[in-house]
């Protein structure tokens, strides 16, 4: 029952229009009015304490490390290194989309920030070469979303705080899955570009390709920084986001030279602005959080799922549906937050591995960015790329069904995410 | 008379932990004791919120108990700080006599004004050091040690002190930095080195008990005052029935730990008493300061207390 | 009126800046400090997490003004002008509700916490607490503001849909979409 008046008062008040940050906190109210514990006070607490996490503040610094990267000229690099690597194969812009989507993956934690910059930087070469426009913007599409898969990933760092879980170590297990979601987009593209037959530009020179590397040796210097340190213990992920940003920012203002300052405060102004409504979405989520402890709904719905608790492929299929379903309507941020503190009681009962649950989580939260109805990744390629939503969507089928494909086969088969998790952690 | 009430006690350790088990008798004594009219429900590991929020929640009235460490409470009565100070005593019966003589009862009887009602003192016990250079067997052993503490005044003195190097880190960051030798050492109750499992990356330990952890039993004063004083007899009695329950689990846990420790290979020494001693002059000073700045007949009391259980154990 | 909310929005936004800026320093010269010099700043974790409280919180009232909250318009678009005012209407009214809620809830946990002490810098607990009361002041205030535009026929058609798809759509609009190609 309880859950049932959570979850109808979120989305009835989300269908209002009123912002999910507020629905959370008009859900906390039908919550405390349901429990008979209403008090104004349980509200202010749990928000005003819900902003206050120091793990948290990797958020406004990796975001404003993805963010100066962008302006500051370090992903441009980044695409002009891949271009000379592997365009002159057959469909190697996509390749290089998807090699670029990868390298950039490694250097921030948003998906919307690198589709941006990937569909500016590439869709038009895409087009200009002669492939299809709805297929390229999906490649695109689909090859954004690898960023919060690799590390660094805002949304690692929300899950590992909403669920207790170590951010590292989800930091190091998403590196090999997120590089095999690019694998299996670049499987599809190849299929897709063999119909299409399209003259690649042609091949780099070597002395090309060195120079392009040395170029963009500044910019890969960052996630050895980052994976380097968290591995070795140097630093924690907030010390990581950082010490990201302050190299980021002397890379773009020292040695590219690409960033006013000017630009230099807009960036901040962005960064704080987004890590504003993150966090309130965050602190206003601890109220209902707090509630469904209180309500102790976990083992409610631990009953609920009693029929596949004794089956972890089974009861994870089942988990993997919804998400799927949750994020073909929500964004990313508020998907974690809402089913994060429903959710993990149940994967810890089932004796499932928090961390690698964490990154089939947010892989299939990433995937919902770019599934239809709201994606917010298709909005971008369709704005930057001044195409239609349903162009777009249209082009993103036949790669989204392959990364739905290695998230199956990752439940399926845990070692996928298991083995190279443990190989790397130690 | 006693009415049908829920009650929600938190605490801020794992459910496995001597304070929440401590918590959980106290909801069994309590169902007890009331045939089940008062529901007391606990919350370990901070599932109400980090522990200003539940001192904050109890203050309020929206939380009825909370059960934290003494130096969550020294942001409001400072004296709680008075628990913190070094080698304060030797061994588990002098806490157990000095918590609940007149001295605890003082401490105790400073929360009501702040809205809170302290009904027992618990304990987290003995704090030693761990470290991954030697054992510590003299003063001079802990000379140089980068050792990680609490964010917390009286220890970075008490180490500087020793002439050890104190590096103030929240707890999470602890083990990462004693795995890259960025610290050498660390403080805390034998139980953590084993839950946190330290023993992968410190080979030494050694039984300073410099210091010793002290918990309060806390009540919301708006519930309080509502209670009948059956109510209040009951739930007094049930957090003292629990106390005794919770000191001799955590003890006995202590000792578990300690040969848990050693079957992973740590190395555990005694300290001499001679040696003790020279370390508890070296921070002599540090105390002596601190007790200066409270009311000159608080700490009377408190070294009256304190040669009064110095020749127990 | 609309120009001094515009202008208190980029006076709130120097703030956002600068305060994110004093974050970096903080955890960064930390960082510094502690892996070059075996020190630290005492206060930089407890200093900077109450400016991220802050940060949140006075970002949270420029969102209620440039609509940038996270929400879906999924039901609400497919309403004509009348049932997106209705809509509007009642979501003001619960989002105020909230306000109000939050407000005097704050407000309780500032005097409760007055002398009380943070445990590094000792600064009084309120300050923390006051973060929650001023965004429900300026937040209440803004949202008044728009209902009073809304009953008094001053709001634009366009201007009924009071949320956001995504948390950074916004800023890649300013940031990237004008931006020139350059490879
Ligand atoms: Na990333
Ligand atoms: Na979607």
């Amino acid at each position: 029952m309880t859950v049932f008046i959570f979850l109808g008062s979120l989305l009835g008040a989300m269908a209002l229009g009123i912002p999910i940050a507020y629905s959370l906190l008009v859900s906390g109210v039908a919550l405390m009015w349901h429990l008979d514990m209403f008090d104004a006070q349980i509200l202010a607490q749990n928000v005003i304490n819900g902003a206050d996490s120091f793990p948290l503040l990797a958020v406004p610094f990796f975001m404003l490390a993805g963010e100066i990267m962008n302006v500051g000229g370090l992903s441009s690099r980044i695409v002009k290194l891949a271009l000379t690597l592997v365009g002159h194969k057959r469909g190697g812009l996509g390749f290089v989309a998807i090699l670029a989507a990868c390298m950039l993956a490694a250097l921030s934690g948003s998906a919307v920030a690198d589709t941006a910059a990937l569909a500016a930087l590439l869709l038009p070469m895409m087009v200009r070469a002669g492939h299809d426009k709805a297929k390229s913007g999906g490649l695109i599409a689909s090859a954004g979303i690898i960023a919060p898969v690799i590390p660094p990933s805002i949304g690692f760092v929300i899950f590992g705080v909403a669920a207790n879980v170590s951010i590292s170590k989800l930091f190091l297990a998403g590196i090999v899955p997120g590089i095999l979601m690019g694998a299996s987009i670049a499987i599809a593209w190849y299929f897709v570009a063999k119909r299409e037959n399209i003259q690649p530009p042609p091949k780099a020179s070597f002395k090309e390709q060195l120079a392009a590397l040395r170029e963009s040796l500044w910019a890969l210097g960052l996630p050895v920084i980052v994976i380097v340190g968290l591995k070795m213990g140097v630093f924690t992920p907030t010390e990581a986001a950082v010490v990201a940003a302050v190299y980021a920012l002397l890379v773009s203002m020292l040695i590219y030279r690409e960033m006013s300052v000017r630009q230099l405060y807009e960036v901040f102004v962005s960064a704080a602005k987004t890590t504003a409504v993150i966090m309130f979405l965050v602190a206003a989520a601890m109220v209902s959080a707090w509630l469904i402890t209180v309500a102790d709904i976990p083992s409610q719905m631990i009953q609920l799922l009693e029929p596949f608790m004794g089956n972890q492929t089974l009861l994870l299929i089942a988990i993997m549906l919804l998400v799927m379903a949750v994020g073909t309507a929500m964004d990313m941020t508020p998907t974690i937050l809402i089913l994060t503190p429903v959710l993990m009681p149940v994967v810890k009962q089932a004796g499932i591995d928090p961390v690698y649950f964490g990154v089939l989580f947010i892989i299939n939260n990433a995937i919902g960015l770019i599934t239809p109805p709201v994606g917010t990744v298709l909005n971008v390629v369709a704005g930057v790329g001044r195409m239609k939503m349903d162009e777009v969507t249209r082009g993103v089928l036949p790669f989204m069904a392959a990364q739905f494909i290695v998230m199956f086969l990752m439940v399926l088969f845990p070692s996928l995410v298991l083995v190279p998790a443990r190989w790397l952690a130690n | 008379q006693v009415e049908d009430r829920t009650i929600r006690i938190g605490t801020t350790v794992p459910a496995d932990h001597p304070i929440s088990l401590g918590a959980k008798k106290f909801t069994e004594i309590v169902a007890a004791k009331s045939a089940g009219k008062l529901k007391v429900k606990d919350y370990p590991a901070l599932a109400l919120g980090p522990e200003l929020q539940q001192q904050s929640a109890l203050i309020g009235g929206v939380q009825e108990m909370f059960v934290p460490s003494s130096a969550t409470l020294a942001g409001i009565v400072r004296e709680f700080t008075l628990l913190d100070l070094p080698y304060l005593i030797r061994n588990p019966a002098q806490a157990d006599a000095l918590m609940d003589g007149p001295f605890g009862q003082a401490l105790l009887a400073k929360l009501p004004e702040k809205g809170l009602v302290g009904l027992a003192m618990w304990e987290n016990g003995l704090r030693h050091i761990t470290n991954s250079r030697h054992p510590i067997q003299k003063l001079e052993d802990v000379q140089g040690l980068k050792i990680r503490v609490q964010q917390n005044p009286i220890f970075i003195d008490m180490f500087k002190a020793l002439k050890a190097n104190p590096v103030p880190m929240s707890f999470g960051e602890v083990y990462g930095a004693l795995e890259t030798k960025a610290l050498d050492a660390q403080e805390n109750p034998l139980l953590v080195a084993r839950s946190a499992k330290l023993y992968e990356v410190q080979k030494y330990a050694s039984l300073t008990g410099h210091a010793y952890g002290v918990i309060i039993v806390l009540v919301s004063k708006k519930l309080w005052d509502k209670l009948s004083a059956d109510e209040r007899k009951l739930l007094q009695a049930s957090a003292l029935e629990a106390r005794d329950y919770q000191r001799q689990v955590s003890r006995e846990q202590a000792r578990k730990a300690m040969e848990e420790l050693k079957a992973a290979g740590m190395v555990i020494n005694e300290v001499a008493p001679a040696e003790l001693d020279r370390m508890r002059q070296a921070v002599q000073p540090v105390a002596d300061r601190a007790l200066q700045t409270f009311d000159p007949a608080l700490v009377r009391l408190l070294r009256s207390e304190l040669e009064r259980v110095s020749h127990i154990g | 009126m609309n120009r001094l909310i515009a202008g208190g929005c980029r006076l709130l936004e120097a703030l956002l800046a600068l305060g994110l800026a004093l974050m970096v320093l903080l955890v960064f010269g930390n960082v510094v400090l502690r892996y070059a010099f075996d020190s630290g700043i005492t206060v930089s974790e407890e200093l900077s997490r109450w400016l991220f409280v802050w940060l949140t919180f006075l970002g949270a009232v420029v969102a209620i003004h440039e609509r940038g909250h996270l929400g879906s318009d999924m039901l609400v678009s497919r309403l004509g002008p009348l049932g997106r005012k209705g809509c509007l209407l009642l979501s003001h009214l619960a989002m105020l509700y909230v306000t109000w809620l939050l407000w005097s809830g704050a407000v309780t946990q500032v005097g409760i916490n007055l002398d009380v002490v943070a445990p590094v810098t000792g600064t009084s607990m309120a300050v923390f607490y006051a973060s929650g009361a001023v965004f429900a002041l300026l937040g209440g205030l803004l949202l008044l503001h728009g209902l009073w535009r809304l009953l008094s026929g001053r709001m634009a058609d366009e201007e009924l849909i009071a949320v956001q798809e995504s948390e950074d759509l916004a800023q890649v609009q300013d940031l990237h979409l004008g931006q020139p190609a350059k490879v």
